[in-house]
C-alpha cells in the first residue's frame, strides 16, 4: 500500500524524473495507438473486385484460377463467393509503378479481395447490392461467354445485365452528393472461353456488345416506367436514365469515360490448359494497375 | 450403376467428382438451375428421402449440407433403380461435412484438398451399393468384380485400389500385413465359392475399406483423417462377416471402441436380429494364421487414436455400418442433433436447468448466433405466414414461401445482434425476390421490332386471355397505346363473339387512341372484327393473316405487312369450365402468338392460384407439349393495382403458381398507366 502511495506521490511531485517520465509517456502514447489502429484498419479492408456477368460466363472459374491458380470444374452459382487473392509475383501494382526494375529490395505483393456473383437471372441482386454497398470496390470485372455472344440471345442477355451495372455506375457519378464526387470505378470486360472454336475475337467482343447496348439504350428509353417510380419520387429525368452521352446515336464504351467509368476490354480463357497463361495475365496487369 | 457423384458448394465449384462414364456438365447444372434457383419442382417433404430430378436420360438425386453450402449430387441412369443412392448420399454428406467442415467454414475457402476422399469414397460405394451391382457391376469402375463374387485374385484387388494418400505413413510395416490380410481373406473366400450370403456380399469391400483406411489411419498431420480410419476399420465388422475377427480383436485391444461398437451392434439387433448371429459363428470361422497380422493393424491404429476420439467415432461407425434403417436414422439424427442440442439439454435435465436455458435462448435471441431450431422458427414463421396472408397471398404460396424459408434457415446461425424475427424477414425477402425476378427480363419493344424487320419479317401477335371481368380488354387497349407510342402498327382483334358489347366497347377503345395517335403523330391503329358468333381461334387466324397481307391486298403497294402487332382480345372464361377453356387450346395453335399474357387482378385471392394454372396449362401446342419451354404462358398482367394499396400478394400467389413472371402492372384508369414491374417495390410492399 505504501509502495503505491510512494509511487504516486513522486509521480505528481515536481521532480525532473518524474516530468520527464511524464513527457514521454504522454508522447509516445498518440504514436502508439495511431500505429495500432492504423494497421488494423489496413489489415480488414483489403481493395475489392467484383466479378459480374451473365450465367455461364466463367467467372466462377476465373474466380479459382485467379486465387488457387488452377481453374476448378464448376456449376452455376447459387451464392456469392469470395476468395483472398494475392497479385503474382510478375505483375507490378499501380503503387509499385514507380520502382526501379533493379530494385532488389524485397516488396510484397498486395492482396486483393475478390467477390463472385451468381450471374443467373433471378440472383442478380446479389451483383446490385454489393455494388451499392459502401465498401471500397475498386473495379468490375464483367466476365462474358464470347461463344455465346455470337447468338443473339446471348449477346442480349449480356447486355442487358452489362447495361444495368453501367446505368448504376453512371448514377452513382451523376448523383454523388457531395463534390468530390464517390470514386470511380473501372470496369474490365473479360472475353472469357476465346480457347472456344465459335468465339468471337476480342475486337468483336466489344463492337457488338457497344451495338447492342446501344439498342438496349433505346428500347429502355420508350420502355414503360417502373411500378417502383412513384413511390420514390425521384423523379429521374430522361437524361439521367440514358446511359452514356446523351442524345448520342450509337453508344461507344469511351462515352462512359465522363461519367468517370473506363472501360477495358481482355480476352481470356480460364480453361487454356497451360499453354494460354497470358490471358489471366492481362486481368492481373489490369487488377494490378487499378488497385 | 452411379454415373458420376459430385460434391459442389453453392457458389459453384467442384470441390470433388468422380465420373464413372462421360456426363455433361449440363446435366447438374440444370438441376441446380431448376430445382435450387428457379424452383420448378417442389422439394420432396420428407427428410430422410433424398428428392429426385429427371433430365435427359439421367436421375439425379441429391442432399445438402445447408450449413457449409455443400451440395451432393448422384447421377445415374433413369433405367436403373438405385435405392442404396439414397444412403450413399446422407453417408457422403455426414463424413465430408465431418472431415472438411472446418476447413469448409472458414471464410474465403475455394478448394479443400480432397485427395484423401477418393479411397474414403470408394470404400463407401462398395460398403454400400447393395442391390444394383449384381446387375451392373461390370461398369463400376475398378472393383466391380469384387463385388459379384468374392474376390477372384488378390493382386487384382490391390493394384486397383485407390493408392493410399502417400504423405507421411508412420506405418509402413502395417501395409504388408495388411496386404497379406487381404490375400487371406480372398483365399478364403475362393475355398468357399458359395458363401452364405451375409458372409459373401460387404465381405471384400469392407475389407478394402479397412485396408484403406488403416493404411492412412496413422498420420499423425491428420487426426480427423486418422480417427475417420479408425471407424472404417471398426465399421467393417459389423456387417462383414469375414472382418469380424479383426472386430473382435478391435474390441480386445480398445476399450473404448468396443463400447462404441457394441452399443450401435444393439441398435442393428433390434432392426434385424440375425445377422449378428452370423457374424459370430463366421468370426472363429475364418483362418487363423492372418489374426495375428491383423491384431497388428488393429493395435497400430489404437495406438493411434482410438482412445480420445471414439465418442465421435461411433457416429462415423454408425454411418457406415448398421443397416439401411440404421443408417438413415443415423443420419437424420446426425443432422439433428446438433440443432437440438439445446433443446435436448433443456428437456433432457432439471427445472433449473430448462429455466437457465430458456433465458440463454432468450439472450442469444438478441444478441444473436443462436442455432436455429424447427421448435425456435416454428412460431416466427408462423407469424410470417399470417402476415403474407394479410397481404393476400394465396395460402399454398404463402405455405410453400414460409417451407423454403425454414429449410432455408434449419441449422443456420443468426448473424450478431440478429434476432430471429430479423433473420426470417431477411431470409423472406430474399426469397420473395427471387421468385418475382424474371430470369430473363421482357423486353417487348425490343422482341417487336426484331421481329418486324429483318428478314422473314412478319407481324407480332399477342393474345390476351383472363377470367371474366379482371379487365382484358382494358388492358390490351393500354398495352396498344404503349405500342402505338413507339411508331408500331397495331391490329386490335376482337375475338370475342361471345358477350354482347365487347366488340362495341373495342371499337370505342380504337377510335380513342387513333384519335390520340393521330393528334401526336405515332402509328395507327384498326379494329379487325368479324361481329358475334363466329370462331375466336378462326377470326384470330383470319387477323394475322390479314396483317401479314399474305395474299397481297391490291390497294397496299409495295411494304408487305400492313400492321406490326396484332393485338388479339379473346373472351373472358372461368378458369374451371373445361368446356370453355378447352377452346382456348385451339386457339393458341391456330393463331400462334408470340405472347400470350393473362390478365389477373390484384383484387382476387386464393383462387388466383387455380386461374393463373389453368389458364396455363390450356396452351399446348400440337405436340402436347405446353409452349414457351413448357410453362404455358409468358407473362401476367396484374390489373386494378392502384385499389389494393399494399396487398400485391396476388404477383406472388401467380408467379409461385406456374413460374411465369409478371410484366405488366394496371395501376390506373388511363391509357398511360401501364407499368413494369419493380421486384424491389414490390417485396417492400409486400414485407410492410
Amino acid at each position: 500500500m505504501a509502495k503505491i502511495e510512494d509511487w504516486l506521490t513522486w509521480a505528481l511531485s515536481p521532480t525532473i524524473s518524474a516530468i520527464l517520465v511524464t513527457l514521454i509517456f504522454s508522447l509516445t502514447l498518440p504514436v502508439l495507438i495511431h500505429y495500432y489502429l492504423y494497421k488494423r484498419a489496413v489489415a480488414r479492408e483489403l481493395p475489392t473486385f467484383l466479378l459480374l456477368g451473365p450465367s455461364g460466363g466463367g467467372k466462377t472459374a476465373l474466380l479459382t484460377l485467379l486465387a488457387t491458380g488452377t481453374a476448378s470444374p464448376t456449376h452455376i452459382s447459387q451464392a456469392p463467393q469470395t476468395a483472398i487473392c494475392q497479385l503474382p509475383s510478375t505483375t507490378r501494382a499501380s503503387e509499385d509503378q514507380y520502382r526501379s526494375e533493379n530494385d532488389t529490395s524485397s516488396r510484397s505483393q498486395p492482396s486483393i479481395l475478390l467477390l463472385d456473383t451468381p450471374g443467373h437471372g433471378k440472383l442478380r441482386h446479389h451483383a446490385f447490392s454489393s455494388l451499392t454497398s459502401p465498401a471500397a470496390i475498386k473495379g468490375l470485372l464483367f466476365v462474358v461467354d464470347s461463344a455465346v455472344l455470337s447468338s443473339a440471345a446471348g449477346l442480349t442477355e449480356a447486355a442487358e445485365y452489362l447495361y444495368d451495372i453501367l446505368l448504376l455506375l453512371q448514377k452513382r457519378h451523376t448523383q454523388g452528393k457531395t463534390s468530390k464526387g464517390p470514386q470511380a470505378i473501372p470496369v474490365l470486360l473479360v472475353a472469357n472461353k476465346q480457347d472456344v472454336f465459335t468465339s468471337l475475337p476480342v475486337g468483336l467482343v466489344k463492337s457488338k456488345l457497344e451495338e447492342e447496348l446501344g439498342k438496349v439504350r433505346l428500347t429502355r428509353s420508350k420502355g414503360l416506367l417502373d411500378s417502383g417510380i412513384g413511390v420514390e419520387d425521384d423523379d429521374t429525368d430522361e437524361e439521367g436514365n440514358w446511359l452514356g452521352e446523351y442524345g448520342a446515336k450509337t453508344f461507344k464504351f469511351s462515352q462512359m469515360r465522363e461519367h468517370g467509368v473506363e472501360i477495358d476490354v481482355v480476352g481470356g480463357s480460364t480453361n487454356g490448359e497451360g499453354e494460354d497463361p497470358g490471358s489471366v495475365h492481362e486481368c492481373w496487369s489490369w487488377i494490378g494497375a487499378n488497385i | 450403376m452411379l454415373d458420376a457423384f459430385e460434391i459442389l458448394t453453392t457458389s459453384g465449384i467442384v470441390l470433388w467428382r468422380r465420373h464413372y462414364a462421360p456426363l455433361s456438365s449440363n446435366v447438374i447444372d440444370s438441376l441446380v438451375r431448376d430445382v435450387f434457383i428457379e424452383e420448378k419442382q417442389k422439394s420432396g417433404g420428407a427428410e430422410n428421402s433424398a428428392p429426385s430430378y429427371k433430365k435427359d436420360r439421367y436421375t439425379l438425386r441429391w442432399t445438402s449440407a445447408k450449413d457449409v453450402g455443400l451440395v451432393f449430387v448422384a447421377v445415374y441412369r433413369s433405367l436403373l433403380h438405385l435405392s442404396w443412392v439414397e444412403n450413399l448420399l446422407a453417408a457422403v454428406r455426414g463424413l465430408f461435412t465431418k472431415a472438411y467442415g472446418q476447413e469448409l467454414r472458414k471464410p474465403h475457402t475455394l478448394k479443400v484438398d480432397t485427395a484423401q476422399w477418393n479411397p474414403m469414397f470408394d470404400a463407401l460405394v462398395n460398403r454400400l451399393d447393395t442391390g444394383s451391382t449384381r446387375r451392373q457391376s461390370d461398369t463400376l469402375d475398378s472393383e466391380g468384380p469384387t463385388e459379384l463374387t468374392p474376390p477372384s485374385s488378390s493382386a487384382g484387388d490391390d493394384a486397383h485400389e485407390p493408392p493410399p494418400v502417400p504423405a507421411p505413413l508412420f506405418k509402413k510395416p502395417a501395409i504388408p500385413a495388411k496386404k497379406g490380410v487381404v490375400v487371406d481373406d480372398t483365399t478364403s473366400t475362393d475355398a468357399t465359392p458359395v458363401p452364405t450370403p451375409d458372409t459373401s456380399r460387404p465381405a471384400t469391400p469392407g475389407h478394402a475399406a479397412s485396408h484403406i483406411l488403416t493404411a492412412k489411419g496413422g498420420p499423425g498431420k491428420a487426426s480427423r483423417r486418422s480417427r475417420k480410419g479408425q471407424t472404417f476399420n471398426t465399421s467393417a465388422p459389423a456387417s462383414s462377416g469375414d472382418e469380424s475377427s479383426a472386430g473382435r480383436t478391435l474390441k480386445g485391444s480398445g476399450k473404448n471402441a468396443t463400447k462404441g461398437k457394441r452399443r450401435w451392434d444393439i441398435d442393428g439387433m433390434a432392426v434385424e436380429g440375425d445377422d449378428d448371429g452370423v457374424l459370430d459363428y463366421s468370426a472363429p470361422a475364418t483362418p487363423g494364421p492372418d489374426t495375428a497380422d491383423r491384431e497388428l493393424d488393429v493395435s497400430d491404429v489404437n495406438t493411434s487414436q482410438m482412445g480420445s476420439h471414439t465418442g465421435k467415432g461411433q457416429f462415423v461407425l454408425k454411418d457406415l455400418d448398421d443397416e439401411v434403417d440404421a443408417i438413415l436414422a443415423s443420419s437424420k439424427q446426425q443432422s439433428t442433433s446438433t440443432t437440438t442440442t439445446n433443446g435436448e439439454i433443456a428437456t433432457g435435465s432439471g427445472l433449473l436447468n430448462t429455466a437457465t436455458s430458456r433465458l440463454t435462448s432468450l439472450f442469444r435471441n438478441v444478441v444473436g448466433g443462436k442455432t436455429l431450431s424447427k421448435s425456435d422458427l416454428q412460431q416466427p414463421l408462423q407469424q410470417m405466414q399470417t402476415h403474407l396472408l394479410e397481404k393476400n397471398v394465396a395460402r399454398e404460396a404463402a405455405e410453400r414461401l414460409c417451407q423454403s424459408v425454414e429449410i432455408n434457415l434449419l441449422d443456420q446461425k443468426t448473424a450478431d445482434f440478429t434476432s430471429i424475427d430479423a433473420t426470417i424477414r431477411d431470409s423472406m425477402t430474399k426469397a420473395l425476390t427471387r421468385m418475382l425476378t424474371p430470369t430473363s427480363s421482357l423486353d417487348l419493344l425490343r422482341d417487336v421490332s426484331s421481329t418486324t424487320s429483318g428478314p422473314g419479317a412478319r407481324p407480332y401477335v399477342i393474345s390476351i386471355v383472363g377470367v371474366n371481368g379482371v379487365g382484358k380488354s382494358t388492358n390490351l387497349s393500354k398495352i396498344a397505346f404503349f405500342l402505338l407510342q413507339n411508331r408500331f402498327r397495331v391490329l386490335v382483334v376482337a375475338g370475342d363473339t361471345f358477350r354482347c358489347g365487347a366488340v362495341e366497347q373495342l371499337r370505342v377503345h380504337v377510335r380513342n387512341l387513333s384519335a390520340l395517335s393521330q393528334r401526336e403523330g405515332v402509328g395507327k391503329v384498326e379494329l379487325f372484327e368479324k361481329g358475334y358468333g363466329k370462331d375466336a381461334a378462326t377470326v384470330a387466324r383470319d387477323a394475322v393473316a390479314f396483317a401479314t397481307n399474305r395474299d397481297g391486298h391490291a390497294q397496299v403497294q409495295g411494304q408487305g405487312m400492313l400492321y406490326d402487332v396484332v393485338l388479339i382480345d379473346t373472351a373472358g372464361r372461368r378458369h374451371n369450365d373445361t368446356r370453355l377453356m378447352s377452346s382456348l387450346t385451339k386457339f393458341g395453335q391456330l393463331a400462334n402468338p408470340d405472347k400470350v399474357f393473362m390478365v389477373g387482378e390484384a383484387l382476387v385471392g386464393t383462387d388466383s392460384v387455380a386461374q393463373a394454372r389453368n389458364f396455363a396449362k390450356e396452351f399446348v401446342d400440337t405436340k402436347g407439349k405446353l409452349r414457351n419451354n413448357g410453362v404455358g404462358m409468358d407473362g401476367f398482367i396484374i390489373s386494378k393495382c392502384d385499389t389494393v394499396g399494399d396487398m400485391v400478394g396476388t404477383l406472388v400467389s401467380m408467379v409461385h403458381a406456374t413460374g411465369i413472371p409478371v410484366v405488366f402492372l394496371g395501376v390506373g384508369q388511363h391509357y398511360g398507366d401501364l407499368r413494369g414491374l419493380n421486384v424491389g417495390w414490390a417485396v417492400d410492399k409486400l414485407m410492410k
